[in-house]
């Protein structure tokens, strides 16, 4: 198997929405497994709506957990947030590649994704070095001050 | 999402409340019982706060400082667009008086459920208030025209006046900015240090000078315009129980008002409205006066918001005040004409402070440990408290209000007396003991104080307050 039927994979992962692959043959094995928001259901698909808008509990008051990713971020990881509160876009325009993906390596000046709010197009830098490892929010969803937004695991 | 559209009224679908504590639960209220669905902002130590809880959304808009938080209007205008308000409601204090948050407000398509920018021109500063209500005959302490701009000004207006004065910042509110002198020297002295202090506190270190009425009495009147220019007031209260300027225990009627000058009622409603007429105000507010022994009155300000105090207004008129202004905002009419308002019975708030008035009214911040409030009939509670509740150091101290309604003054103070014997808080301290011993007091009983009131009790012959029985 070449880089070319490896891509190929990918590719066909990403169009059939399918987050985990994996082949074996008789000296040969791969898995491929993708790991943005929208393939790991638990993320996107709770019952209390996106994870910025914490579910009224009914009969009283309780803490709430706020804005949290369901798994919290193992030790060596670190996560970029939002610094402000407005629509988060993965790529500078709909027709462009996003600016990063699980696997991209960062460095503190990179940009990694724009949070628009009113109006501006606001470039939100990594602030860390490292890999991207998980990609928290979709595409286009709003978000919150203090809101995770990647896992970066630090190198 | 389906916007109804009548002319130029326009249902409300959504509201962001820009605020938090006890004022976010009250306005919740209100837009639940009309049906309009509530937006939270945030700052991250409120993410457990009552109002969070009962919005049906919530949106985190900064670090705990209010500059990174509730006065961020960028943020503000942020979360309300990324959750599609209708309009927003500012509550009293943070944004509520800026003219420039009600500007960006509606150039984003986004109704400011307040005064408009035109009104709040009209009334921006302290000084221009004073100038305005002088404009349409409406007295005001004697004092200096527009700003003090230097020592001989100071100098010769306190000649003309006479002492004591007060030198006020014109940008000051909310009793903050204000210091007595009582001959030259503390003048030329306050003079400085309050500019200084102004600069500091409120961006603008303009003051002026006012004759400082002793014995005086805090009387306001709450008025209501619409978006036609009809506006009513719906009577006064008596605010005259302050600490440091800050007020304590509010009640309406005033008794100064019903004991001594009746009349004053109408000159002063009538002069009110003279004011907010002339700045073509809309929505809630309240004309503030100071009133001496000998039924004097004179115009103090205008606060261009709904107030801390307004829900002894609300049970004697039987008037939802914060239920209007959102349908104000709407662009509904006042249906309710000056002949309409019934003042029926006599209604007293207490504000419960986190201080411990046995040391100086210290804050008390800390995790309220039990929290069991008053109840039964004639006994209101606003407030965003909770056993288990973690009250932030970061933000003023109110923690609730607790409002008594009765047929008339001595059945609200019994209820108030009632009232704050049961209302167990452990875990912090409280000003309840305080004003226990307020509601006690041979004199407040009579109805007979003024603005001293409370220097004389902390300072005076009645030392003993009540002990904490927890």
């Amino acid at each position: 198997m070449d880089l070319k039927d490896i891509k190929a994979i990918i590719d066909l992962m990403k169009k059939n929405a399918i987050s985990e692959f994996e082949l074996e043959k008789q000296d040969f094995k791969i898995r491929l497994k993708r790991g943005i928001c929208g393939a790991s259901g638990a993320q996107v698909d709770d019952s209390s709506g996106a994870n910025l808008l914490p579910a009224v509990t009914q009969g009283g008051p309780a803490a709430l957990p706020v804005g949290t990713a369901p798994t919290a971020a193992s030790p060596g990881e670190l996560e970029i947030k939002s610094p402000m509160i407005g629509t988060f876009y993965r790529a500078p325009s709909p027709e462009a590649a996003a600016y990063v993906e699980i696997g991209t390596e960062v460095t503190p000046e990179n940009v990694v994704c724009i949070i628009e709010a009113m109006k501006v197009m606001n470039e939100i830098k990594a602030e860390v070095r490292g890999i991207i490892t998980q990609v928290l929010v979709e595409n286009a969803k709003p978000v919150e001050f203090g809101q995770p937004l990647f896992r970066v695991r630090s190198i | 999402m389906l916007k109804v559209a009548v002319g130029d009224f326009t249902m409300f679908e959504k509201i962001l409340i820009a605020n938090r504590g006890e004022i976010a639960v009250r306005i919740i209220r209100a837009c639940k019982e009309l049906n309009v669905r509530t937006v939270a902002v945030y700052s991250e130590p409120d993410s457990n706060s009552m109002h969070v809880q009962m919005a049906d959304e919530a949106i985190c808009i900064g670090r705990a400082p209010s500059s990174e938080s509730y006065l961020r209007i960028d943020r503000i205008v942020s979360a309300a667009e990324i959750t599609d308000v209708d309009a927003i409601h500012p509550g009293y204090g943070f944004l509520a008086e800026n003219s420039h948050f009600a500007d960006v407000c509606e150039n984003c398509n986004i109704r400011f459920i307040g005064p408009n920018s035109r009104a709040m021109n009209a009334l921006e500063n302290k000084a221009v208030s004073r100038a305005l209500a002088k404009k349409v005959g409406v007295p005001t302490p004697p004092g200096s025209d527009g700003l003090t701009e230097n020592e001989q000004d100071a100098l010769a207006t306190a000649k003309q006046i006479g002492y004591p004065v007060m030198i006020k910042a014109v940008a000051g509110g909310g009793g903050r900015g204000m210091r007595a002198a009582h001959n030259d020297i503390s003048l030329i002295k306050g003079y400085h240090t309050a500019r200084t202090e102004a600069e500091k506190a409120f961006g603008d270190s303009g003051v002026y000078i006012e004759k400082y009425i002793e014995n005086s009495h805090h009387i306001e009147f709450q008025i209501l315009g619409d978006s036609r220019g009809k506006i009513i007031h719906l009577g006064e209260r008596d605010c005259s129980i302050q600490r440091r300027n800050q007020k304590l225990v509010e009640e309406t009627p005033s008794p100064l008002i019903e004991g001594k000058f009746r009349d004053l009622r109408k000159k002063m409603g009538k002069a009110a409205i003279r004011i907010a007429e002339a700045a073509q105000y809309t929505n809630s507010g309240t004309v503030e006066f100071i009133v001496d022994d000998q039924g004097n009155y004179f115009f103090l300000e205008v606060n261009k918001r709904i107030q801390v105090e307004h829900p002894i207004t609300e049970e004697v008129t039987g008037v939802d005040l914060v239920k209007l202004q959102i349908m104000i905002a709407m662009g509904e009419p006042l249906k309710l004409s000056d002949s309409d308002v019934n003042i029926k019975g006599h209604a007293i708030e207490c504000r419960i402070n986190a201080e411990d008035p046995f040391d100086d009214f210290r804050p008390s911040p800390g995790r309220i440990e039990m929290y069991y409030p008053p109840g039964g009939p004639g006994v209101r509670i606003d407030s965003h408290a909770y056993a288990g509740y973690t009250i932030p150091p970061y933000y003023d101290s109110l923690i609730g209000k607790l409002i008594t309604y009765g047929k008339d003054r001595r059945e609200a103070m019994d209820k108030m007396n009632r009232a704050l014997s049961e209302f167990m808080i452990t875990g912090i301290k409280t000003t309840i003991p305080f004003e226990q011993a307020i509601l006690q007091d041979p004199n407040f009983r009579r109805g007979f104080y003024s603005t001293s009131f409370i220097d004389n009790l902390l300072g005076g012959a009645r030392r003993e307050l009540i002990e904490d029985k927890v």
